[in-house]
């Protein structure tokens, strides 16, 4: 008797001894998905990758959140927003997703933060169209680029400073929403500096062929060309831009440039003398950007791109969002969101409240020759930066 | 305003020279073997690639101009021998599912092979700088390019016109099944044909990679402006090809400045205008 009723103490012991591991495993076999939006097939994919690796560092760097595993799970938009929205709306309907990150169009981002708003998710994205934090913003909605404000005064202002006979400007503009945002804002520009804007060829979005509109330019003779298109569409008119002498006969300024990864595609030849906007460079010099820097080398052997860092920056804020509010819930990360100051790769970046718009400094670089270059990376040196964003009363945005 | 107007004129005239070239290879094509190639667009792309590779290895242009459009040639005789010749007598709707599969292909692979981004191509040295008359500047390599455009349409033309070969395309456009009982090996004049259209197409897209670099989904815009070409000109007319390029790119241009945000949409309808007149198009026939 004594035998068994000491083999009965024994297993309960064991039983009471082994209940928390039970418990634990209980819940840590319950793990949160993050997803990520990227345009990994189609016409973007070249964003969509690099992208992708920057939302995965930061979800490695995570590692788990509040005790349950981190699983990074991505949705390939395919640089449609019609796909975008639909894959979103399964994601939420089927597997719970409430927490995205991402998009490369402004067209998808648009519908996306729609469906995620619907749903109490949190929507964090880089895309650039004024609408997303303004006149369509929505309470699950988060926007870390410059819009198409700051982008036009980031570079034309210390632009104008820097050249101060250029008094007569020409632009290349693609003729749809975001253009006629870049357009806008260059004229106001224009016209508070005193300058000439003496003339505009719009484009289609489909354009690649540019010698007619360079003919246009050149017979305008400005003394700065503003090309105020992005993507393959900028670095094709770049290109025959420089085919064409303009940079013997004017400045040129590329706006609204993709940064690293466009720079490597144009090379020294296209780049030396011309001034270009970008939302990032992985040579600013702040303590996050170092850390990025050497993350991204370790993991991937590259420098960050706007891409990478973009998606990086955007994936970390929302999941130290959760971890600082203890919640997986939707509109208690949103609201911990509100007003967050934090450390980002361009230096201290904070979340405006008002239209959840991340405020930050938007560059404009100047591209070197390849004799002025230390590495094979080194294609651009910051001339400015900046933070410019109009009042949230001037967006658009109603969050009440 | 005037003398704008006659700078894109100019303009076009130039961008005219190049969209032939695009253009020719496909209107050879579908003259001889009555098929109709929507990969044209893809083989363009990977002679710009080609391109991209061989100067990258060499530096050197005139090799790359050399060797890619015969490498694009090879691939197009082998994809003729293996897969066009089983699918020449089907109707065209099968044609166009087959050659835009291997348009596909050979896009996705060149985003395997290369990557997603684009890739740059430098203007070669002794080609580089402007000529300024005036008002108007315009690049010396787009000089060379149509200058060697009409080098390219001299060499068509005897080839088409004075030679052997040309003959028999040429009989064979109007006949398969006569130039077959003469003797002639058909299914070889058609592989070469193709070979010679496709390879036309890569020498296209090397000599374009300056301009716009190798992009990895710029297929399909060539193959519209080749197929507006085409069907301005006439399916199959070679001199149809040098007009309908040279009225495209003067369209195109003039429109850049009397229309800019339609410019490309124009050459959509100027082909539209045409083919009201002319079904067939300005030198083509039912």
């Amino acid at each position: 008797m004594q035998r068994r009723s000491l083999l009965k103490a024994g297993l309960v012991a064991g039983g009471l001894c082994s209940l928390p591991l039970a418990v634990r495993q209980a819940f840590a076999a319950d793990p949160f998905t993050f997803y990520g939006l990227k345009s990994m097939s189609g016409a973007f994919a070249s964003y969509g990758k690099y992208a992708d690796m920057g939302s995965r560092l930061a979800v490695k760097e995570q590692g788990e959140l509040l005790g349950r595993p981190l699983n990074y799970k991505v949705i390939d938009t395919e640089g449609n927003a019609g796909k975008a929205v639909r894959k979103v709306q399964e994601a939420i309907q089927q597997d719970g997703a409430r927490f995205f990150q991402g998009c490369t169009l402004s067209s998808s981002a648009l519908a996306v933060a729609k469906e995620v708003d619907k749903a109490g998710g949190v929507f964090m994205t880089p895309v650039g169209a004024d609408e997303v934090t303004g006149k369509d913003c929505n309470a699950a909605t988060f926007r870390w680029s410059v819009p198409t404000y700051g982008a036009i005064r980031e570079t034309m202002v210390p632009l104008i400073k820097r050249l101060p006979e250029a008094k007569r400007w020409y632009t290349i503009t693609p003729q749809y929403v975001f253009g006629e945002a870049l357009l806008e804002n260059a004229k106001q520009v224009c016209k508070e500096h005193g300058l000439e804007h003496v003339g505009n060829s719009y484009h289609s979005l489909q354009e690649q062929e540019f010698s007619g509109y360079l003919t246009n330019a050149l017979a305008a003779q400005p003394d700065v060309l503003v090309l105020l298109n992005f993507g393959s569409q900028s670095s094709n008119a770049l290109r025959q831009a420089v085919n064409f002498g303009i940079k013997e006969r004017m400045k040129v300024l590329l706006v609204w440039s993709a940064g690293l990864d466009q720079f490597q595609e144009l090379g020294s030849d296209v780049l030396e003398g011309v001034y270009l906007g970008a939302q990032y460079w992985h040579q600013v010099d702040t303590p996050m950007n170092r850390e990025l820097v050497a993350a991204t080398k370790a993991a991937y052997g590259i420098n960050p791109n706007y891409p990478l860092a973009a998606d990086y920056i955007s994936t970390k804020v929302m999941l130290q969002a959760i971890v600082k509010t203890g919640s997986f819930d939707g509109p208690t990360v949103a609201k911990a969101l509100q007003g967050l100051s934090y450390e980002g790769p361009t230096g201290s970046e904070s979340i405006r409240a008002g239209d959840h718009q991340v405020i930050k400094d938007y560059y404009l670089l100047l591209g070197k020759a390849a004799s002025e270059r230390k590495d094979d990376d080194d294609l651009a040196t910051v001339v400015s930066a900046g933070k410019s964003f109009p009042e949230v009363a001037a967006t658009g945005c109603s969050l009440a | 305003m005037l003398s704008l107007y006659l700078l894109q004129i100019v303009n076009g005239l130039g961008l005219g020279m190049i969209y032939f070239l695009i253009a020719v290879g496909l209107t050879i094509i579908f003259g001889l073997l009555n098929f109709v190639n929507f990969a044209h667009g893809a083989f363009f792309l990977l002679g710009s690639y080609l391109c991209y590779t061989a100067v990258s290895l060499t530096g050197n242009f005139w090799l790359a101009l050399l060797v890619a459009p015969l490498l694009v040639a090879a691939l197009a005789w082998v994809v003729e021998r293996v897969l066009i010749q089983r699918i020449y007598h089907l109707p065209h709707t099968f044609q166009i599912l087959v050659t835009l599969g291997i348009a596909l292909i050979i896009q996705e692979a060149s985003v395997i092979i290369w990557g997603p981004v684009g890739k740059s191509v430098a203007v070669p040295a002794a080609l580089r700088g402007v000529v300024v008359i005036g008002n108007f500047v315009y690049p010396h390599y787009r000089i060379f390019l149509i200058a060697f455009s009409a080098l390219i349409a001299l060499a068509l033309w005897l080839l088409l016109e004075r030679t052997r070969f040309g003959a028999l395309v040429r009989a064979g456009s109007e006949s398969t099944e006569t130039v077959s009982l003469l003797g002639t090996n058909i299914f070889r004049l058609f592989s070469v044909t193709f070979a010679l259209g496709v390879g036309l197409a890569g020498m296209a897209g090397v000599l374009f990679a300056p301009l716009r670099g190798a992009q990895p989904f710029v297929g399909p815009e060539i193959l519209g402006v080749a197929f507006v070409v085409v069907v301005i000109g006439g399916m199959g007319s070679f001199g149809g090809a040098l007009v309908g390029g040279l009225l495209v790119g003067v369209v195109q241009s003039v429109m850049t400045t009397l229309w800019p945000q339609g410019a490309s949409l124009m050459i959509y309808g100027a082909m539209a205008a045409v083919i009201l007149i002319r079904p067939y198009g300005l030198f083509g026939r039912a």
